[in-house]
């Protein structure tokens, strides 16, 4: 299929890389626990090797897929984002995982809006999408706070999950991009202290 | 930049064991949902099985080894998946076989299991391999048995449950 390498993205606080046979507590401990109960979850050991398999073998069939989102500080991972394409499903789907306990740095709206414009910018993609379970209020505020509209029109995985449509990237030229990165440029400031529930 | 692993291809008598290719996904998910994939713990869903795809090749990525697609030597035609599979977990990792309708009683296994044991014991300097097959999958057992392959006690996987390991014979044995 000759897509044969996955690069490295990089952003202020992030480095994003092809997921790693080292990082695979973490998504383990993630699969195993509450936080994956709207991403199919959660699974037992076997389910969620598989899937991590499957996370990586994503790459080799669509040419991209999700990477594991590093510290650059630190090295460590504190979640996934990327495109995620199942055969079937109406569209391409930008998605992302953070890990229980590394949400409310705002890692998951810097590491999503950097593999967004890579989509965007670097594979043409003129829109995207993100299928969230109607409860999953985390991932609904996530994908408001990235410029994404609820698209009633569009069809959804098996009707139970709710379209959330990204800003095409003439949009994120305007005002919306500049809020986002605002946003972000505000979780990267060291002196800023969100006051009030974690927010991913 | 993270490389992918370029997955080997070789040859035997009647079959090519190569990388799976996205035109094989039909073939594949064809077997998946189907009644025969009870053994190996189906029906799947379509869902379910594009992950078990695209795992196929995140399984070489993570361990350097794993499954092939084994094709009709002739006509590339994929006939079923058979290789090299270790999920974690799992006590040891295993030749494992699965081939679609089409190449049912042909001895396709067969062929491909003995090649891959084969790859196990010359390419990778392998000691030793199970196979871990299901307690009521007699056709599998039978496969096994027609290796040399000796039941060697059984595991617990949180999915399947019991499985019987069966130890294939030692590289000396093979020779």
């Amino acid at each position: 299929m000759g897509h044969r390498d996955i690069p490295v993205l990089e952003t202020k606080r992030l480095q994003l890389r092809g997921p790693d046979p080292a990082d695979y507590p973490d998504f383990k401990a993630t699969f195993a626990s509450y936080r994956s109960r709207f991403m199919g979850g959660p699974l037992n050991a076997y389910e969620t090797w598989m899937l991590y398999a499957a996370e990586i073998g994503h790459w080799e069939i669509r040419g991209y897929g999700m990477w594991m989102v590093h510290l650059k500080d630190t090295g460590e991972t504190v979640g996934m984002a990327g495109g995620w394409f199942p055969a079937k499903w109406p569209e391409r789907e930008i998605a992302w995982i953070i890990w229980p306990h590394q949400a409310g740095h705002g890692y998951a709206l810097e590491a999503t809006d950097r593999v967004r414009r890579y989509f965007y910018h670097d594979h043409g993609w003129e829109t995207a999408v993100s299928y969230i379970d109607p409860k999953n209020l985390d991932s609904i505020r996530l994908a408001e706070r990235l410029g994404c509209t609820k698209d009633h029109a569009a069809p959804s995985i098996d009707g139970n999950d709710a379209v959330y449509r990204h800003p095409t990237l003439e949009a994120l030229q305007g005002q919306i991009g500049h809020g986002v990165a605002m946003e972000i440029a505000h979780y990267q400031d060291p002196l800023f202290k969100p006051k009030g529930f974690a927010v991913d | 930049m993270t490389a992918l692993v370029t997955i080997p291809t070789f040859q035997t008598d009647r079959l090519t064991l190569r990388a799976p290719m996205t035109s094989d996904f039909a073939a594949y998910a064809a077997f998946r949902m189907g009644a025969r994939s009870v053994t190996v713990g189906g029906p799947f869903t379509e869902q379910q099985a594009f992950h078990q795809f695209c795992a196929l090749f995140g399984h070489w990525q993570y361990h350097g080894f794993g499954r092939w697609m084994v094709a009709d030597r002739e006509s590339d035609a994929p006939l079923g998946i058979v290789g090299l599979y270790h999920p974690l977990g799992w006590p040891e990792p295993e030749i494992g076989w699965s081939v679609f309708d089409v190449a049912e009683g042909r001895g396709i296994a067969f062929e491909a299991a003995r090649a891959t044991r084969q790859y196990a014991y010359d390419t990778l300097r392998w000691r030793t391999v199970i196979s871990a097959i299901a307690p009521g999958n007699t056709r599998s057992q039978a496969l096994a048995r027609r290796m040399g392959a000796r039941q060697d006690g059984h595991f617990d996987d949180p999915s399947e449950g019991k499985i019987e390991i069966w130890r294939h014979l030692s590289p000396e044995e093979c020779l």
